[in-house]
């Protein structure tokens, strides 16, 4: 069964080939590699003139590395386990020498980038690797690189602070930054056999690490009193050296389980890695499109609906129009064959029908024809306007539409209109030709005018031989009055009818066309909301998708980095040297 | 030049009238110019100023006020903390970088205040400090300051008011047998808490007072039957600092005094500018032949002007001769109307770069005055 944090590590190191960071994913690899090795790194590091060499020689019983009262550590120097003491310079040509100065040639070596050293001790054996980090206090420059580089590595990290000072803000703000990296560290206050008031300085840094919110015990240590109990071999001198506390220290953090370990620096790092990959995923989050606007949709479904009222309108007025023409036309019809009665009457108190006959009827002939011509071209103009007041109103609607494409549209829209015009113009001819013609055919096929004039003439011309001459002419007025009141009565019945096919005619047609360009609107209408809808339908498909996607990155890391942050518990140790 | 700037604050005093701020500033300046000269202690919390002012001093002064002022010969103004200043004391706990901003290639000293400490305590402590400040003057600290002088203030303070009490302690440890002192010298705690027939709390005020590396250092003076006193006084290297404050700053107390007042004025006049005053100070500034020897020094210093092309006698002569080590400025110079002959030639000399040439005019005008007095 594989580790937990190697299954932790692995899944991180996939994460950064699914967010498409390789080179993090490097960086892990290395790191597991290194966690994968037998021994575990602790990593000493600290601002100039602390101690930091001396601590590793007073750790290891050993003058492997060089110390002096400047800033004398330049490079790293690894400390391994080895049966033989062995030494090399590394990134320079070493010309050999003595393990013991190993560490003072590569400081001095301008190209040197480390030094390793290999020695026969119990502590290194055990599974731990000891490392001498150059000073950490200029922001920028060699040292404080391949210290920090020294750092990236580590699985336990020991701050060194001497006991003169208590931690400066730079060493809290350096030790917060390796802690993020690395979950094991620890302060150790050097040179405690110096300062009088030790004590009071270790309090003090204990409280500035709790106030920073920085977990890290602190271990108050004497390198040159380990040296000296190493050097009589003094148990008691050893013991109030405080190094078997740091010992202890570094065993709770690295040796005594150093899976455990391997797995609280595998978390460390990996949480560090999780919080890279998690940054573009917060910004892609926080850059979500915002909700897809209404705006649109409403407006197209209210346009639908706004088309339907319009139509639905159009045809109540045009029925009313309609109805409206209907009464008009036959009381105009009514009006001028009253008037036409009222003439003849007027006419015939005068005349005598025998004398005037042939020229009556050509009158009358003419009078109802002009009276049919009268009344269809105002019906037919009275259509005309309807049918333009709608047309107008059909017009319109197109601007109801998005300005655009309005131009494109009307042009459709208002042709199919010529035909109802071209009809109407076919129908003015043709009507009031077909209306000529058949009341031409009515009157001239009518009893009533040519029998009457005939028979009337011959009754009258009988009658008059024989009648009085004033009696007699009454009578024919009175007769020539009936049969002209009866022929304008067929006339008006026979006119009134065809009036009325005509305007059922024309209606029904104006009543198509408007049903036909309202559903060819509503269609488009329709279809323009459904556009919209379509529209609106597939932004929201693609925010929700967007939305998941970055939900669905975000649970994953976030899920990551708690079994990370689970799996970093920080260094609890005894407090050692303290009372 | 001392002149000049007394004129020059005049003259801005009358620009500035009804003007109650300014005029209190120029007050002030006026006052300053007349004045002792005024030597600030800069450090950050921890770095022992109050410690090494008093041990100067000899008294713990500092509790009292935050300045006073001493015969170094001729007054001198000591200031704990970064007040106005006319040259400053920069406390170092240790020489690495970054350093700080306080250093002034002209007009500052860096002390390593706690060099006892470097050495972590060992008897030789001071000596190697000394050695480590030698160092650093010649390198990267060197070209931003005077000097470097390493002083551990808590011996010198403890030094200088040492009571009879803890010299009597003193002798009484110091006459243990050798087996029984070492192993208790080994660490405070130790020295503290060991079983000793001198009584527990004499021992932890002794080794509150002098250090570790005190206590050290007396026991071992005391074992010779010297003068522990003398010895903590000798290790401190508070003679050294008083040496280097006379030399670099008291011997050219008018120099730094009217350089303080001139910069003080030119940043009045390029804060609320007033007609005329600009150019002014300008005239004052470009006058004064002082001040460009002052910055030549610390060209020469820093290696930003190099005159090693002309040999190491020359360079020597050069630093005399600007007053690099005191008022002795012909001690490198057989005569000066021949030196003056011999540096005008470099000046005019046109196959040496300008910035050297540049030096020489100044040298021989220095020159010129030496030998016109």
């Amino acid at each position: 069964m594989t580790a937990p944090w190697l299954e932790l590590l692995d899944d991180t190191i996939r994460a950064c080939a699914e967010f498409d960071r390789p080179d993090l994913a490097q960086r892990l690899r290395a790191r597991r590699a290194s966690l994968l090795g037998p021994a575990r790194r602790v990593v000493v590091f600290g601002c100039p003139g602390q101690g930091k060499s001396q601590l590793v020689n007073a750790l290891l019983g050993a003058a492997v590395c060089a110390v002096g009262d400047d800033v004398t550590t330049a490079v790293p120097a690894v400390l391994r386990h080895a049966e033989t003491p062995t030494a090399a310079v590394l990134g320079a040509a070493d010309a050999g020498g003595p393990v013991e100065t190993a560490t003072a040639r590569a400081n001095k070596h301008p190209e040197a980038v480390g030094a390793e050293i290999g020695l026969p001790r119990a502590l290194l054996g055990s599974g731990m690797e000891l490392v001498d980090a150059p000073p950490v206090g200029e922001p920028t420059g060699r040292r404080t690189e391949l210290a920090m580089a020294a750092l990236a590595e580590a699985d336990c990290a020991l701050l060194v602070s001497d006991a003169t000072a208590a931690l400066t803000p730079l060493e809290l703000d350096l030790l917060g930054q390796v802690a993020r990296l690395c979950p094991a560290v620890a302060v150790v206050l050097t040179k405690i056999d110096m300062v009088p008031r030790w004590r009071h300085v270790a309090e003090v840094d204990r409280n500035r690490l709790a106030d920073a919110g920085l977990v890290a015990p602190v271990v108050p240590v004497s390198s040159v009193l380990r040296l000296a109990a190493a050097k009589a071999n003094d148990r008691g001198l050893n013991a109030e050296s405080g190094f078997t506390a740091l010992v202890e220290c570094l065993r709770a953090a690295v040796l005594a389980d150093p899976a455990a370990a391997a797995g609280r620096a595998a978390a460390a790092t990996c949480a560090v890695v999780i919080e890279e990959l998690m940054g573009p995923v917060k910004a892609r989050a926080a850059a979500l499109p915002p909700a897809v606007s209404q705006d649109g949709l409403v407006k197209a479904t209210k346009r639908v609906e706004q088309v339907q009222r319009d139509a639905a309108r159009m045809q109540t007025q045009l029925a009313d129009d309609v109805a409206d023409l209907n009464s008009d036309v036959e009381y105009d019809l009514r009006d001028r064959t009253r008037r036409v009665l009222r003439e003849v009457d007027d006419y015939f108190e005068e005349a005598d029908p025998l004398k005037v006959w042939p020229e009556f009827s050509d009158w009358m002939r003419e009078t109802l024809t002009t009276v049919a011509e009268a009344n269809a071209d105002w019906l037919l103009r009275r259509f005309e306007w309807i049918a333009g007041r709608l047309a107008a109103e059909v017009d319109d609607l197109p601007a109801l539409l998005d300005s655009a494409g309005v131009d494109d549209l009307r042009t459709p829209r208002v042709e199919p209109f010529t035909p109802v015009q071209k009809m109407f113009v076919g129908l003015r001819g043709s009507y009031s030709g077909l209306l000529m013609s058949g009341l031409a055919t009515t009157l001239a096929g009518l009893p009533l005018i040519n029998p009457i004039s005939i028979g009337a003439g011959v009754a009258f011309g009988a009658r008059s031989v024989f009648e009085e001459r004033g009696a007699r002419l009454k009578r024919r007025q009175a007769v020539a009055k009936t049969a002209a009141q009866r022929h304008v009565d067929d006339f008006f019945l026979a006119y009134g009818k065809q009036t009325r096919d005509a305007v059922r005619l024309i209606h029904r047609a104006l009543r198509d066309r408007l049903d036909e360009v309202a559903r060819q609107v509503r269609a488009d209408a329709a279809e323009s909301a459904g556009r919209v809808k379509r529209a609106v339908e597939a932004a929201n498909a693609r925010r929700t998708e967007l939305i998941t996607g970055v939900r669905r990155d975000l649970t994953k890391l976030g899920t990551l980095r708690g079994r990370a942050e689970a799996a970093r518990r920080p260094l609890t140790v005894p407090r050692g040297l303290t009372a | 030049m001392l002149a000049a700037v007394w004129s020059l604050v005049d003259t801005a005093l009358a620009a500035y009238r009804g003007d109650p701020r300014a005029t209190a500033f120029l007050e002030a300046c006026r006052a300053a110019l007349s004045g002792p000269l005024r030597v600030a202690a800069v450090g950050a919390a921890g770095s022992g100023r109050s410690t090494l002012l008093d041990a100067i001093v000899g008294e713990p002064f500092t509790a009292r006020a935050s300045r006073l002022v001493v015969d170094w010969p001729g007054a001198v103004e000591l200031i704990d903390g970064d007040g106005d200043h006319d040259a400053a004391l920069v406390l170092l706990p240790r020489p690495a970088a970054p350093f700080p901003d306080a250093l002034d290639p002209v007009a500052s000293i860096a002390v390593l205040s706690r060099a006892d400490e470097l050495g972590g305590g060992r008897v030789d402590a001071m000596v190697s400090a000394r050695q480590l400040a030698r160092r650093h003057a010649r390198g990267e600290l060197g070209a931003l300051c005077q000097d470097v002088v390493a002083v551990s203030g808590l011996t010198a303070l403890a030094s200088a008011t040492m009571t009879a009490e803890e010299d009597a302690t003193l002798r009484a440890l110091a006459g243990l047998p050798r087996a029984e002192l070492e192993p208790a010298l080994l660490s405070v705690d130790r020295f503290t808490g060991s079983a000793l027939p001198v009584p527990a709390a004499e021992r932890v005020a002794l080794v509150e007072r002098l250090g570790l590396f005190g206590v050290r250092l007396a026991l071992s003076a005391a074992r010779r039957s010297a003068d522990p006193r003398a010895e903590l006084s000798r290790a401190s290297g508070v003679g050294e600092i008083r040496t280097a404050v006379a030399e670099c700053f008291a011997d050219r107390a008018d120099t730094l005094r009217a350089r303080s007042a001139l910069t003080a004025v030119d940043s009045l006049v390029r804060a609320d500018p007033r007609p005329g005053m600009a150019a002014e100070v300008e005239r004052v500034t470009a006058g004064a032949h002082e001040l460009r020897e002052l910055r030549l020094l610390a060209s020469l210093r820093s290696g930003r002007v190099s005159l090693d092309d002309l040999g190491d006698d020359a360079v020597t002569e050069a630093r005399y001769l600007l007053g690099a080590a005191g008022p002795n400025r012909l001690a490198c110079t057989d005569d000066p109307y021949t030196a003056l002959l011999r540096w005008r030639a470099r000046a005019l000399d046109t196959t040496l770069p300008d910035a050297q040439r540049r030096a020489a005019g100044i040298i021989a005008r220095t020159c010129a005055a030496l030998a016109t007095r």
